[in-house]
């Protein structure tokens, strides 16, 4: 008791947080507005919108195992070298060799269900017609989202450098290889001539983006191994921030009008 | 060879006993809800009787009695299941769930479904090949997507016939009925918290009981047999089988976000928006559940569990044979057109001349079809929706149905290209 | 180095927000213009250029453009760390009639000696990549087939597609006989028979 109040009376605590505790009416309010991270929430929410039943707390789990994934990942980073000398050695002794030897199944498990989350609470989304007006945009901004978070997956599933990963790459970024017009076996590429030579070939088409190279190889597990811990992660955590403020500025969660 | 030893190894059929018996627990509990919350001892006694049933089994399985699914049956769900038939009941499944939604939501017949799930899921365990596929790690994540894909169906289709029978009698639907607001500080703040704690305990559970899988080190000349995209993947890979790989893989995964981020703004019915409703929306219900069900997540088992060597199709006890052969020698509909039809030879033939049948059959369905339907039997969408949203609307929906077509003609006319420009790599 | 660049015309384009105003009757002045003959590129240049507003904007615009093209010519690697394309694989008296084995599979390519369509004795250098999407085939001796092991296509010893999703015959690389009787392989030149390729001489060496 004496503790408590003595930590809560002194000039740290004070500092961090400019109220009393959240127990009355008044500062449970307070504590929603003074708070960076809290003030993603509204102050008082309509009770429907967050039974367990309505949303199912999909969205929520969804943003939760990005964390999760952020986290594990960082630290996946600190024994990783993204090298075909060194890839499948290093994750090999992420298992045998680390302290903790889970991070990997924490980062690895986590990501699948992240791509299930995402899909039920798309699919919670659409079945309680959330996505009507004036919700259109969220719903748009959710989209991309989603095709974010599975690139995401993609392409953190070339990392260990393995048979299954790279097979699975080979046969996932071939079929760049057939985008119309601008992959050399997609529909339309020949036509894209300038006297004679073409313009699409191996070394150029959007295949050859993707992997900075003709085959999945070295260059292409630098490639996605940037993609997959900075470009796309920054593009989901913004995108995730636009998300949260649609959901407020467009009127909290949906409901019953 | 491995897949002759049809006995199931101890730690395996512990791991069953445990199973069954939690089975049985599980029953026990809803036994009791039938009890107390519904105040039906004659469900409650059958729901102990099948808690019992499953409690035998636990017993069984724990005394290692080398329990094995009986070959008959084995061999009639292999025989039974190929590609067409897992996709044809699949469709009637869900359509009979739609029209029998009554029926199929009521607790006690989802409790049942869920059951006989469970039991045969126990006893598939016990062949070996179904146990191999099951529990590989990078499968597990499928067998949680099956069963919450199915109570996050039952869930929302229960709760909409309640709102559905409230909104015909011309009350509010549940969802109103809370509308008085709560503090987000303590409510909403510690459902999170609490919701938190559940996922980062079952998410280290699953991490240290599963180990996630690391093959040999990656080689450009040894190419594992099936080889697989990752499973969130397979449902387009499936597709892979029916299409090229410029439809498979670019136009229609386009297609597909494109028509996402579309919904809004073609649906224009303004009702059922924030609650669960299925009669105020049937339409966009219904186009949506096939679409992500069956198009999507049915796909996806059916790529994880049922494809095996050289992509070829296998029951789910068929062991996987790498020499399994399968005839795929498919015809064009050129070919059908000139040599069958009209007795003509086809070489000497431009690709335009060559396949002008298939083209014009494609530019009917993309463009005249459109035009039809707004005269026929879309006519009231087509006034409502204006011409710019119906024509899209229908466009995207033509484009899902491209699949479905496809896989019938190919079953039955065994078709391989509508038309067929290998000059051009433009296949259809 | 583009960043003074864009954040110059961003302020410029601030400072000219007053003349803007002034600068929008100046379109109906060009109008009578416009009726005259070459019309539509004087209308387009002083919609892009009819002020200094506007020109600020177009060149803003411009090389915002030019920036992201930049950017995506950028991540086309100039040089590749790949093997070297031409492969020595053995000579001429290797290989024998119908017989296919793995020894180049590694560096994507089967040396095949078989009878052509025209019943000649020809030796071919046969790709490796699945005409579906790029898996590597199994030769599989009991069938006399390669067996694409990720969606099951089929292919003849010649190459040509027969079953499955493919939808074109493997390809065929550019291949020589040196004056010493040494095959050799060049990765680089492709063959494809569905457009008459088979028929170039650098496709096959006569035995
Ligand atoms: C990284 C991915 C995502 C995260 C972290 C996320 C998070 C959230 C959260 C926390 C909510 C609050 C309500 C709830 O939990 O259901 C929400 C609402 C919403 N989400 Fe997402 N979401 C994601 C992806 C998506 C996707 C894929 C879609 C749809 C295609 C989507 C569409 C929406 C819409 C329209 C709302 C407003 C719903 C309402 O007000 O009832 N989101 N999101
Ligand atoms: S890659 Fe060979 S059949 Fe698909």
């Amino acid at each position: 008791m004496a503790l408590s109040e003595f930590i809560r009376g002194s000039q740290v605590w004070k500092s961090i947080f400019r109220h009393p505790a959240p127990r009355d009416r008044r500062n449970r309010v307070v504590v929603m507005l003074t708070n960076v991270f809290l003030h993603l929430h509204p102050v008082s929410v309509r009770k429907s919108g967050i039974a367990l039943s309505y949303t199912w707390c999909m969205g929520g789990i969804t943003f939760f195992l990005f964390l999760v994934e952020t986290i594990t990942g960082v630290l996946l980073m600190f024994y990783y070298r993204p090298t075909l000398e060194h890839a499948y050695n290093d994750i090999l002794s992420l298992r045998d060799v680390a302290t903790l030897g889970i991070l990997r199944e924490l980062h690895r498990w986590g990501a699948h269900a992240m791509v299930i989350s995402i899909w039920l609470h798309m699919y919670r989304v659409f079945l309680t017609g959330s996505y009507k007006p004036p919700r259109e945009f969220n719903w748009g901004v959710g989209v991309i989202l989603l095709v974010l978070t599975l690139l995401l997956s993609f392409t953190g599933y070339l990392l260990p450098w393995d048979q299954l990963a790279i097979w699975a790459i080979t046969v996932g970024s071939n079929m760049a290889r057939a985008t119309p017009l601008l992959g050399y076996e997609g529909p339309g590429a020949k036509l894209l001539q300038i006297g004679g030579v073409e313009l699409i070939h191996s070394g150029s088409d959007a295949r050859f983006l993707l992997l900075g190279g003709r085959f999945v190889g070295e260059t292409a597990l630098l490639r996605f191994y940037v993609l997959h811990c900075v470009a796309i992660p920054l593009a989901v955590a913004l995108l995730i921030a636009v998300h949260f403020w649609r959901v407020r500025k467009d009127g909290g969660i949906s409901g019953a009008l | 060879m491995e897949y002759e030893s049809h006995h199931l190894s101890a730690a395996m059929q512990t791991g069953l006993g445990v199973y069954f018996f939690l089975v049985a627990l599980m029953n026990a509990a809803f036994a009791h809800y039938c009890y107390r919350q519904r105040q039906d001892p004659v469900q409650s006694a059958i729901w102990l009787g099948v808690a019992l049933l499953f409690a035998v089994h636990g017993v069984a399985f724990i005394t290692h009695m080398d329990l094995v699914m009986p070959e008959a049956i084995k061999e009639l769900v292999n025989d039974v299941m190929n590609p067409v038939s897992y996709f044809v009941i699949a469709v009637l499944g869900l359509v009979a769930f739609l029209v029998w939604r009554r029926f199929f939501t009521d607790p006690i017949v989802a409790w049942t479904i869920l059951q006989v799930g469970l039991l045969f899921s126990g006893w598939s365990m016990t062949d070996y090949t179904f146990q191999q596929i099951i529990t590989k790690p990078d499968n597990v994540p499928i067998v949680m997507l099956i069963f919450s894909v199915g109570f996050f169906t039952w869930l929302p289709m229960r709760q909409a016939i309640i709102n559905d029978d409230r909104l015909a009698r011309g009350e509010p639907p549940l969802e109103k009925l809370e509308e008085d607001k709560v503090l987000v500080w303590p409510d909403l703040v510690y459902t999170e918290l609490i919701c938190m704690v559940i996922c980062t305990f079952a998410l280290i559970v699953w991490a240290i009981t599963l180990k996630a899988p690391l093959e040999q080190p990656a080689s450009s000349s040894r190419i594992p047999n099936p080889s697989k995209a990752p499973w969130y993947f397979l449902g387009l890979q499936e597709m892979l089988v029916y299409f090229d790989p410029w439809m498979a893989g670019v136009v229609l995964p386009t297609f597909i976000i494109i028509g996402l981020i579309a919904i809004p703004y073609i649906d224009f019915n303004v009702k059922g928006n924030g609650y669960y409703t299925f009669v105020e929306r049937k339409f966009a219900v219904s186009t949506f559940l096939f679409g992500f069900v069956v198009l999507w997540v049915v796909l996806i088992v059916l790529g994880t569990f049922l494809r095996g060597p050289n992509w070829n199709f296998f029951g789910p006890f068929e062991p996987w044979d790498p020499h399994k052969s399968v005839p795929l020698n498919n015809v064009n509909l050129s070919d059908y057109f000139w040599l069958y039809l009209l007795g003509d030879a086809i070489e000497g033939k431009g690709w335009l001349a060559r396949e002008a049948p298939g083209i014009i059959l494609i530019l009917v369905y993309l463009l005249g079809l459109p035009p039809l339907l707004a005269k026929t039997i879309m006519r009231s969408y087509f006034i409502r929706m204006g011409f710019i949203r119906f024509f899209i609307l229908v466009t995207l929906i033509q484009f899902m149905a491209l699949l479905p077509i496809k896989m019938v003609l190919r079953w039955t006319i065994n078709l391989k290209y509508i038309v067929f420009i290998p000059e051009y790599f433009f296949n259809i | 180095m583009a960043e003074p660049v864009a954040a110059g015309t961003i302020a410029e384009a601030g400072k000219a927000e007053a003349p803007a105003v002034k600068a929008a009757p100046a379109k109906p002045a060009a109008k009578p213009a416009a009726k005259s003959s070459p019309t539509r590129r004087i209308f387009i240049i002083s919609t892009l250029f009819g002020s200094w507003f506007a020109t600020a904007w177009t060149t803003f615009t411009a090389s915002m453009i030019a920036m992201l093209l930049g950017t995506v010519r950028f991540l086309f690697p100039n040089v590749l760390s790949e093997p070297p394309s031409v492969v020595k694989a053995g000579s001429v008296s290797d290989y024998e009639e119908g017989k296919v084995d793995d020894k180049y599979k590694e560096f994507g390519f089967w040396v095949i000696r078989a009878k052509d369509e025209r019943n000649r004795d020809i030796i071919y250098a046969l790709s490796t990549v699945c005409t579906h999407l790029g898996c590597n085939p199994n030769w599989l001796e009991a069938d006399k087939k390669f067996k694409c092991p990720c969606h099951g296509s089929g292919f003849r010893i010649s190459g040509v597609n027969f079953e499955g999703p493919a939808p074109r015959p493997l390809e065929r690389l550019a291949i020589r006989k040196t004056d010493d009787g040494f095959v050799l392989v060049d990765k680089s030149r492709k063959f494809q028979k569905e457009i008459g390729q088979w028929d170039d001489p650098d496709s096959y060496i006569l035995v």
